[in-house]
């Protein structure tokens, strides 16, 4: 409005650098405006944002293409919390620098206010808005020392939509990315595809509210004259008056609901409603109509959740009574031994009271009277006779139980003994091996000796063969002794003996004793 | 927009950090427009004088000057007979740079210092060229006639 071009809005931090940089590069002087530039959010913007990226993946993003459009703030426009230095001063629009840009005389300038300035020179020969030194814009503006950069990034701004509500405070360099990305008061256009104004973010998806404004406020033909009493009013708040408050509307008398048919002007009706006793009993018949209605609804899952248990007693019944059980077949403790002798304590009981068909619990029907139910049916249940039969059952299985512990008791004291037997028999039989061995080796050596001795042809004492026979009964006790010792008689040099029958005598009247 | 924050931010400077015998109050009904008043310089022929002027802010003010007129009756060689200013930084050597606050006080040096090598009224010039001495007793007998409260 104060400007007859529009200042180009600052664009994303990075890209501005960018351009920036890239019209540094470039040495001509780029006079032209360019038009304000509208970030479209979903469309494919100048850098990528988070936000931007997802939009551009949706199906929807067509759509929202075309009605989504934000206009990047303004940063001569933003309120500085932090005390900026004065040499951060843009000399032309007095504020901190936004793309700041530096000539050769060392003068820094936003690079907007310097195009700015140069505009209006309108000769070739720029000079410094400062200093008035000649410009070589073949070479100039330069770019500044980042750490002018980064100061003017740290300087602390608050959202410039503060004044709708956003309370957002934070670095520079962040305000782009929060206006148009994340604050919720950023106006964008009416989500409306005839309205042309525009909504702040938060209340985009409530629709348009424009309409309901421009009815309450703006619309020349927004009042109306209402058709029963005529007062003037918002054509919006017609149906409401009508309907509740208008005197001159005909209803029907409150005791409608008893029966009264009397129907007049609403003006009319608090005079008829004192006389008539039926528009005074309605409000008692109502609450009374409400009680009745929460009772039964609160009823309705009552009787659903006692169906529900009698149904899982009925079939918990039948579990433990099926239909056709007969006293025979009674599972007591049929399953467990028919013959054991614990089925002496069922008997104990009588069977016709053990089973409880199912007939005895009638299901109840969800519309049934409370007063039928069968807990308080007078007769007696027949649960008593139920619990005895538990009782019953479960004392012949604990019968059962100690006469099965009884029997692997017994089965222990067998199994033990049948393997202490057989292990004596073997034991037997291993000394009778043992004895078997002994005497052939008793011949084997007998034998071996005789034929040395043959082969010498010397003679033996018998003194020598009776100690071998000694030696050798000693070694039927103790097997390796014996043959330690006959090693060693035999290792004593002479050993053969002349006495060849008596050795086989004794050795055969062992054998004979032994087998 | 950005620009006119400019302003706001000039005016206020200059109301809080005033320069001494220079004013400069905003009408409510339009922030562009200026009463001003400048107090004459000492050692000089305006000494004791308060010279009203208007000034007017452009709508593409910085990077045009603004516009500056005494309303005070005030014989000077650099201003006409209807307030206007011969000064080069109110023409071709503005600067966007520049603020109200220092085309003020170069008008209060041009008061202290006249030029009439470079002249705006030309008799007032021909009068100062001819006889200096005359020429300042009559711009003093003006200050006492026109710009005393």
């Amino acid at each position: 409005m104060s400007s007859p071009e529009p200042i180009p809005p600052p664009n994303d931090r990075r890209s501005s650098r960018a351009s920036s940089n890239a019209s540094l590069a470039v040495p001509t002087l780029d006079n032209t405006r360019e038009p304000v530039e509208l970030l479209v959010v979903g469309g494919p913007p100048s850098t990528p944002s988070p936000l931007a990226l997802r939009a551009s993946n949706s199906p929807s993003s067509n759509r929202r293409k075309s009605r989504i459009a934000k206009l990047p703030p303004d940063v001569h426009l933003l309120e500085y919390l932090s005390a900026c230095d004065s040499n951060l001063i843009c000399l032309i629009c007095h504020s901190p620098f936004d793309k700041p840009v530096q000539l050769a005389c060392e003068h820094f300038f936003c690079r907007e206010c310097l195009d700015h300035a140069w505009d209006a020179q309108h000769d070739a020969q720029k000079t410094c808005p400062t200093c008035r030194g000649r410009v070589d814009t073949t070479r100039e503006p330069l770019p500044v020392p980042k750490i002018i950069a980064t100061m003017l990034d740290e300087l602390v701004v608050k959202c410039p939509n503060t004044k709708s509500g956003c309370d957002w405070i934070e670095q520079r360099v962040n305000v782009h990315d929060h206006v148009l990305l994340y604050c919720e008061y950023t106006l964008v256009d009416c989500p409306d595809f005839d309205c042309h104004l525009y909504i702040t973010q938060k209340d985009f998806h409530k629709g348009c509210l424009h309409y309901t404004e421009h009815q309450r406020t703006t619309c020349p033909n927004r009042s109306t004259a209402c058709p029963h009493c005529s007062v003037e009013l918002l054509r919006l708040e017609l149906n409401a008056h009508v309907k509740d408050i208008c005197p001159k509307v005909i209803v029907p008398c409150p005791g409608t609901l008893v029966g009264c048919t009397v129907a007049v002007e609403r003006a009319d009706l608090a005079g008829h409603a004192k006389g008539c006793s039926m528009a005074i009993m309605a409000p008692y018949f109502r609450d009374q109509q409400a009680r009745i209605e929460r009772s039964e609804a609160r009823l309705e899952p009552l009787s659903r959740k006692v169906g529900i248990l009698e149904d899982g007693l009925s079939k918990i019944t039948n579990m433990l009574y099926p239909p056709n059980a007969n006293d025979s077949s009674f599972p007591v403790t049929n399953p467990l031994d028919p013959n054991s002798d614990a089925f002496t304590t069922a008997p104990l009981v009588p069977t016709p009271d053990f089973r409880l068909p199912p007939a005895s619990f009638p299901p109840v029907p969800p519309s049934h009277d409370t007063s039928q139910t069968p807990l308080t049916n007078p007769t007696p249940p027949p649960f008593d006779s139920q619990i005895h039969h538990l009782l019953t059952l479960h004392g012949s299985l604990r019968d059962e139980v100690s006469r099965i512990a009884n029997a692997l008791t017994d089965y222990e004291g067998r199994t033990n003994m049948m393997i202490i037997n057989e292990n004596q028999r073997v034991k037997d039989e291993m000394l009778h091996t043992n004895a078997a061995i002994n005497g052939m080796r008793m011949q084997l050596h007998w034998l071996v000796s005789a034929t040395l001795q043959q082969r010498t042809g010397s003679t033996n004492s018998t003194g020598n063969s009776t100690s071998r026979a000694g030696g050798s009964t000693d070694s039927n006790a103790s097997g390796t002794q014996g043959t330690n010792s006959n090693l060693g008689s035999r290792s004593a040099g002479a050993s053969a003996t002349l006495h060849l029958p008596l050795r086989r005598l004794s050795d055969s009247t062992r054998q004979n004793t032994k087998l | 927009m950005a620009l006119s924050k400019r302003i706001i931010k000039e005016t206020q400077r200059l109301a809080e950090d005033a320069v001494p015998g220079i004013s400069a109050v905003p009408h409510d009904d339009n922030l562009r427009y200026f009463d001003v008043t400048i107090d004459g310089p000492s050692q000089s022929p305006y000494e004791g004088g308060v010279f009203k002027a208007e000034l007017f802010l452009p709508d593409d003010y910085p990077m045009t000057p603004p516009k500056i007129r005494f309303l005070t009756r005030i014989y000077h060689p650099n201003i006409d007979r209807l307030g206007r200013i011969c000064l080069d930084v109110l023409k071709s050597n503005w600067s966007p740079a520049l603020q109200i606050r220092t085309i003020l006080l170069s008008i209060q040096a041009l008061l202290g210092a006249p030029n009439p090598d470079d002249p705006l009224a030309n008799d007032v010039a021909q009068a100062w060229k001819q006889d200096e001495q005359a020429a300042i007793a009559t711009a003093r007998e003006w200050t006492e006639k026109h710009a005393k409260p």
